[in-house]
């Protein structure tokens, strides 16, 4: 469930500076900043470089539909086994520059358009 | 045989040195104990002169020469047949057709045996150059080939190179024949090394996770046990067995009086376990009485024969397949096969039969990996459970490979193969006429099959173009480049994201082999070179193995055994730089203690160097490609390495992945 949306107004100050990103009700994030921490921070580990997720590990998190606080919960309070972030390790800033860095990812392209993809497995 | 000693021989060596010691002695003794002890060296006086030594005769040449030799006439050194000749005898009428080794002196006679008096054929020789390579060899190769061959393990040292990869084996339920050696009785032994390599209990080592083991100390009952062991090994559920040749057994002289009393007992395989009429029954009354059942099958299928009766009974019951992949046991594009939403059809299913379960309580509970461990039952707690294993047939108390307990509602002590036809049987009885009774769970189950493919591209899609290379990338542009060919996985592949089993269709046995049975690091190389081996034997077949760079590093060498014996087959390294395993794990250790989350990868990573691994494939005489790290250019890469791997060549390409599929 989409609860929020990129608003006009957000979307022009994405083109104004691409460097900072916001979902609405999200605060700014330094996307660059984000990027680092990603990798530097083990998201990659479980998640793909890209924020692709993996099967066994991690769910997809580019372009992700939670809104930040939902996301920022995971982090602090996971509900499954992933590995817990706390403020002390990571904060809530540094965390809103890595949900711009995902937010800022180019959308996946549409399966219909690979067809490497749609024809795997078929002779 | 008997031996002759140096003083039986009669020479007056002896004598002579001791002449030289005692005319010697006095001058020598006194500085000689000095030196030794500054004390003594303190008080040493000054030695007087010498008297005049009474001269010692020197010995002739000829006196030279008997002392260091046995005259020919006294002592035969050369025999036409050692008891190793006749053990080879025994392996032969077993139909091995391989044995592995990394040399070693403990077992020359019979690796000089098989190679020569055995003509090196039923078994062939294979040279490898680290026993775990053998044995995992072994292990891969039976999981194709259906029945087992042979590895030979150096005494002590080789048992212990080996144990892990016998481990994985005895976990996976995987027949091996294992032989070890010994050097003999004490007073036989040389000093040093022969020491070191002699061992009063062989399979002591190991002998917590093979199936059975002996040390025969003739060579009737060498015979006996060996084929006693092939036929343990073999016997459901099967295991490594080990034999340890003795050394003097090997090289003692075996006179024709002697084998003309030995005897070569014939092999007879017993027949399986087959579960209980009235347990069977008992079973088709939960499982067509349920609203909801769910087969979940792990080590079940050993054959094509056993993947055609489980798609008998689901379909005769509409059920979904839940499949935990210890061995190809369901096709993949069936569409029963379930696995995409297994999870939920396990927490909704009224009746469970599980065959072969490796984990039974993991099938049924889920354990947090927090600081605090809590468990939960993901199955409804009202669930009938049927168990149809042999799972209980061979426990033992140290290893712990058993897992957790967990009781099931009937328990049918059986080997599942076996019994599916007799359940299925019992399943068709109790239908009777009523067979439409599931149609409406069948089309459930077609309609939520065909939501699994537009999903999984959807998966697909995201970090298509992304390096490092996606696991769907790689098994999108691998589909293109073989999708014509009798192609084989002899990888788990869960790493690089289990593609094969979401997409590709898997609908023979050998197209897939499963994982590593014990999860000892290493397997995955040397069970595809096996694997690759027994595919060589049959023909026609493109076996492919995913393997981790991590669980390469581990033997490496498999490249050269590989083409040193000119077996084929396509490596693709799934190159993430790292034991990325560990590396989560030391994330999440790091994380639980609040410090240091950057850190995470010091002692997890392989990085700075980066390893070569196409100019280590080369270097082995291998072809090598690679790195890519573009996905533009893999499917070139591809398309050579399946070229020269028909063209018979072991190919390595190193592809720059994504750390988890």
């Amino acid at each position: 469930m989409k609860i929020f949306t990129i608003t006009l107004l957000a979307g022009l100050s994405l083109c104004a500076n691409p460097a900072l990103a916001q979902q609405a009700g999200a605060p700014a994030g330094n996307i660059e900043n984000g990027k680092k921490h990603y990798t530097t921070d083990g998201c990659y580990q479980c998640h793909g470089t890209v924020g692709n997720g993996a099967a066994l590990t991690g769910p997809k998190l580019a372009n992700t539909e939670l809104p930040f606080e939902a996301f920022l919960m995971q982090l602090r309070q996971p509900s499954n086994d992933m590995a817990p972030y706390e403020a002390k390790i990571i904060s809530d800033a540094t965390v809103a520059d890595i949900y711009a860095w995902l937010q800022s990812l180019p959308k996946s392209p549409d399966p219909k358009s690979l067809p490497l993809l749609t024809g795997m497995g078929v002779k | 045989m008997g031996k002759k000693t140096t003083d039986q021989a009669g020479l007056d060596r002896r004598g002579f040195l001791t002449g030289v010691a005692v005319a010697g002695g006095a001058g020598l003794s006194a500085p000689a104990q000095a030196q030794s002890n500054p004390m003594l060296m303190a008080q040493a006086q000054p030695a007087p002169a010498p008297a005049a030594r009474p001269k010692a005769p020197l010995p002739t040449a000829a006196q030279t020469a008997a002392e260091n030799e046995h005259p020919p006439h006294m002592e035969a050194l050369t025999t036409e047949k050692t008891g190793s000749d006749f053990m080879v005898d025994v392996c032969k009428t077993l139909n091995i057709d391989f044995m592995a080794s990394c040399p070693g002196s403990t077992f020359r006679a019979l690796q000089e045996s098989f190679i020569n008096y055995g003509q090196n054929k039923k078994p062939e020789w294979l040279t490898c150059l680290h026993e775990e390579v053998s044995v995992g060899m072994a292990h891969g190769y039976a999981k194709v080939a259906g029945k087992p061959m042979a590895a030979i393990l150096h005494g002590t040292v080789g048992t212990q190179h080996a144990a892990m990869g016998i481990y994985n084996a005895y976990c996976d339920r995987v027949p091996m024949i294992l032989f070890t050696a010994s050097a003999g009785p004490v007073e036989d032994r040389r000093p040093g090394v022969e020491w070191m390599h002699s061992v009063q209990d062989g399979a002591a080592t190991v002998r917590d996770f093979v199936k059975w083991d002996d040390y025969p100390w003739s060579l009737q009952s060498f015979a006996e046990s060996t084929v006693r062991g092939y036929a343990l090994a073999c016997a459901e559920p099967p295991g490594p067995i080990l034999i340890t040749a003795d050394g003097k057994l090997q090289e003692a002289e075996l006179s024709k009086k002697e084998e003309a009393i030995l005897k070569i007992p014939k092999l007879t395989r017993g027949t399986q376990t087959v579960g209980d009429p009235a347990a069977l029954k008992e079973a088709a009354k939960m499982l067509v009485a349920a609203e909801n059942p769910v087969i979940i099958v792990d080590r079940y299928a050993r054959s094509q024969e056993g993947v055609d009766n489980l798609v008998r009974l689901a379909e005769l019951l509409q059920a979904p397949v839940v499949d935990k992949q210890s061995r190809m046991n369901f096709p993949s594009q069936h569409y029963l096969y379930q696995n995409a939403r297994g999870g939920a059809l396990v927490g909704q299913a009224d009746c469970i039969l599980s065959l072969e379960p490796v984990d039974l309580f993991g099938q049924l509970n889920r354990v947090r990996d927090q600081i605090e461990r809590t468990w939960r039952r993901t199955s409804k707690p009202t669930a009938k459970v049927i168990s149809l294993s042999t799972h209980d047939l061979l426990m033992k108390a140290n290893y712990q490979d058993f897992q957790r307990y967990s009781a099931a509602d009937l328990a049918i002590t059986a080997d599942a193969q076996a019994t599916l036809p007799y359940l299925i049987e019992a399943v068709e009885r109790e239908i009777g006429d009523r067979k439409s009774m599931f149609t409406a769970r069948g089309q459930k189950m077609r309609d939520a099959f065909k939501a699994f493919a537009a999903r999984a591209h959807a998966d697909g899609a995201l970090g298509w173009d992304s390096s490092p290379i996606s696991g769907a990338r790689m098994f999108a542009e691998l589909w293109n480049q073989v999708k014509n060919e009798d192609w084989a996985f002899m990888s788990p592949n869960n790493y690089a994201g289990n593609w094969q089993h979401r997409l590709w269709p898997i609908e023979k046995h050998y197209q897939y082999i499963g994982s590593s049975g014990g999860s000892g690091v290493g397997y995955e190389p040397v069970a595809a070179l096996g694997a690759a081996l027994a595919h060589r034997e049959i023909g026609g077949r493109l076996p492919i193995a995913i393997v981790g760079d991590g669980n390469f590093n581990m033997a490496p060498s498999v490249m050269w055994t590989a083409a040193h014996h000119k077996i084929p087959f396509l490596m693709i390294i799934q190159n993430n730089r790292a034991y990325h395993q560990e590396v989560m794990h030391i994330q999440r250790m790091a994380n639980r203690h609040n410090r240091g989350i950057e850190s995470g990868v010091i002692g997890t990573e392989i990085t700075n160097p980066n390893i070569d691994y196409a100019g280590l494939a080369k270097s082995y005489g291998a072809t090598g490609i690679g790195p890519i790290s573009d996905p533009k250019e893999l499917g070139e890469a591809i398309r050579k390495g399946v070229a020269a791997v028909k063209a018979g060549n072991p190919v390595l390409i190193d592809v720059i992945m994504q750390p988890r599929g």
